[in-house]
């Protein structure tokens, strides 16, 4: 089992899809969700001897399936198949579905949650269940096992050298980033599944792990509720999905574990919850925040080749701090064939002239720090009529003013770096040709649907902290409050954005709850 | 699109999906491509529609209109069925007539329009003051272009070259054991 080569032919691995006949399960954990959060989980608990169940709706696909091609890849690894966004259409959601979750597709950025963050945690939203500190031992294991490791300056391809460079020239601080990585072929295939296993995702490390230790993975399943009674969570019930990884075969599988875990990320976890008649009050599924992102093209004399190398490599967190204003951080976005064609804006002519100059074209991406500030609302998650979880996303002033301010940052980088031209996701178009000329900026229409915006990092709306009247789950060991045998453990419990890549945050809080309720189970 | 929202936005914009929906534009849609023979979400009249977005959209030496609209059919069934539903209706009401009249005063359907004037009602609703029709387009135009560079068949003109497969030196035979693991400079299993 040890052998990636063979996860695939694990017994354990079960695929719903080919289910004959309703199922039924047992286990003293069922996990929902094969996440950061999720694997992590299952591969401690799985360690301490713990008979552990994780419940995957999205498939098991490895290196053999990544084919580099959207078209193949974008249905079987993301939500929606890449086109998700949120309520009003405002923002593109990136999010990963299968076996190993969004670190299959994430662009491997690891950064543990920045000390302040968690101090801030406590101060202002009680979260006094752990401190930094206790974090680190569980960070040292997660690092060492992904191979988490800092990139040299020489290695970055040239859209990310052009951030690093324009960064530095303007006098702003800028950092080589740390990888989740081995071997890496620097194929820039990270966002499609990496094709050579390179990439150390929970696909590759803490999923094998679980099922080398005796956990049970079950695929194509989606929860569709959890059932309790007397203040326990009873069953998980769950459609056995097609091959399609969508559509319900018509036939359910139902869980009984003396304690669930709920894994399913910011977006899916609260609508399980919601699912089941479990609003708590109208605290889940609320305060859900965003990294929203937008991009700055850069035109240079060189050639970029966006799509080559590793997609991220290079950041600055100089403007994470910004006063009474939403901070900012800076990192590069890779090109993949149709999401480049689609974040281009313009059609017919314009937007294939745009798209010509891909091979020079530098892509710099701003994001949002938001929920720092008073007043910051996030989103909120609620269902459609089918159950679907739906983001109601509002772009604030405050965020849109964070835009403004990051599209001219980014801009003078550009041009500290060489850019020729820089142009914006706006549409149509802003084109500026001198460093000057970047008060341009603040005359473009700042509205809903008038640009491009992004995320690809989803948290809060199950958030943790001591408070049962404003939290969801205690920040000691991220137990619901009212639910005694079902925790969260998942990127929903922050209670704001983190300022940095979302996935080591989730893995060493996973480590670390999962390690405390290992304890207790075995104890 | 979600109806949620539209309704969210203003009377405004919940009385134009219903104009939509409803189909208060008697001019029929034109059809300009052969209808495949089973589709999933569109409609053979949003088919239509869509082949005609896509034929303004997405401009490449092998774009071919139908080829799009069947790739946007295609990509459309991973969403919601609620969202496919609102989308059928977004396109419905980019066709309309009665619409195009009020807000950009056009008399005729989408379809019937000749493609500098199909350019216009794209910058129109690019350029609207209502959320609606700017996300509206956004959603339209995205559909058309990731269907059309999604496929292997639009690489033969892509910008950038093709993405290679990897031959070597890639070997997982070995990948994953313990003495993998040392080699690499990771540890090993839990």
């Amino acid at each position: 089992m040890s052998k990636l080569s063979l996860v695939r032919e694990s017994a354990r691995l079960i695929d719903g899809s080919q289910a004959s006949a309703d199922a039924a399960y047992e286990a003293d954990v069922c996990i929902v969700g094969s996440g950061a959060g999720g694997a992590v989980t299952a591969a401690v608990l799985a360690a301490a001897g713990i008979d552990v169940l994780v419940v995957e709706e999205g498939g098991y696909f490895d290196a053999k399936d990544f084919t580099m091609r959207e078209l193949d890849v974008a249905p079987k690894l993301y939500q929606d198949a890449m086109q998700r966004t949120t309520a009003d259409n405002g923002i593109t959601v990136l999010q990963g579905r299968a076996v190993g979750g969004t670190t299959v597709v994430n662009w491997t950025t690891s950064f543990r949650t920045p000390e302040d963050v968690v101090a801030r945690w406590k101060e202002r939203h009680g979260v006094s269940g752990f401190a930094y500190a206790d974090l680190v031992p569980h960070y040292e294991a997660i690092e060492a096992r992904l191979g988490i490791h800092e990139v040299t300056v020489e290695s970055m391809n040239a859209n990310n050298r052009t951030l690093y460079d324009g960064c530095k020239a303007m006098g702003w601080s800028a950092e080589p980033l740390r990888r989740n990585v081995v071997a890496c072929l620097q194929t820039g295939q990270c966002g499609l599944g990496c094709p050579v296993n390179a990439k150390r995702s929970m696909l590759v490390t803490m999923i094998p792990d679980a099922l080398d230790r005796g956990a049970r993975v079950l695929h194509h399943a989606r929860v569709d509720v959890l059932e309790a009674s007397s203040g326990q969570v009873r069953r998980a019930r769950a459609s056995l999905l097609g091959a399609d990884g969508k559509t319900p075969l018509g036939r359910s599988a139902t869980i009984k574990a003396k304690t669930f875990i709920l894994s399913g990320g910011a977006i899916n976890s609260p609508a399980v919850l919601l699912r089941s008649g479990m609003s708590d009050n109208g605290k889940v599924g609320v305060r859900t925040f965003l990294h929203p992102v937008i991009a700055s093209l850069g035109l240079y004399d060189h050639p970029i080749d966006p799509y080559a190398g590793a997609p991220q490599s290079a950041a600055s967190h100089h403007w994470k701090d910004r006063g009474g204003d939403v901070g900012v951080f800076f990192e590069a976005a890779p090109a993949y064939p149709a999401m480049s064609a689609a974040a281009l804006p313009g059609f017919g002519q314009a937007h294939r002239e745009a798209f010509s100059h891909i091979r020079t074209t530098a892509t710099h991406i701003a994001l949002s720090i938001d929920g720092f500030h008073d007043g910051a609302p996030g989103g909120t998650v609620s269902l459609r009529p089918s159950g679907a979880p739906i983001l109601d996303y509002p772009i604030t002033p405050a965020l849109w003013e964070s835009f403004r301010f990051s599209q001219k940052r980014l801009a003078e980088a550009q041009f500290k770096s060489g850019a020729r031209r820089v142009m914006t996701l706006h549409d149509p178009p802003l084109f500026l040709d001198r460093p000057e000329d970047t008060g341009a900026i603040d005359a473009l229409r700042w509205e809903t649907g008038a640009l491009s915006v992004f995320t690809a990092h989803q948290m809060g709306g199950c958030a943790m902290g001591d408070d049962p009247s404003s939290s969801v789950v205690r920040s000691a060991d991220l137990r619901h409050h009212t639910l005694q045998n079902l925790h969260v453990i998942d990127g929903s419990v922050f209670p704001t954005s983190l300022g940095v890549n979302p996935q080591e945050s989730i893995y060493g809080l996973a480590h670390l709850m999962a390690t405390r309720l290992a304890a207790r189970l075995t104890g | 699109m979600d109806r949620r929202t539209f309704m969210k936005r203003g009377l405004f914009g919940g009385g134009l999906l219903l104009l939509g929906g409803t189909g208060l534009a008697l001019t029929p849609t034109r059809a300009s491509v052969a209808l495949p023979g089973a589709l999933r979400v569109l409609s053979p009249r949003t088919f239509q529609i869509v082949a005609a977005i896509a034929r303004r959209v997405v401009v490449a030496p092998d774009a071919d209109a139908a080829t799009i609209a069947l790739a946007v059919d295609g990509a459309l069934t991973r969403l919601p069925v609620e969202a496919q539903e609102d989308v059928n209706k977004l396109i419905l009401l980019f066709e309309n007539a009665l619409g195009g009249l009020l807000l950009d005063g056009r008399a005729l359907p989408f379809t019937r329009l000749s493609p500098e004037a199909q350019d216009h009602v794209l910058e129109r609703w690019r350029d609207s003051r209502f959320v609606v029709r700017r996300t509206g387009y956004q959603a339209l135009r995205k559909l058309c272009l990731a269907s059309h560079y999604a496929s292997p068949a639009s690489w033969a003109s892509l910008p950038f070259p093709e993405p290679t497969p990897v031959h070597e030196p890639y070997d997982d035979s070995t990948m994953g054991t313990p003495e993998w693991s040392r080699a690499h400079g990771v540890e090993g299993p839990l």
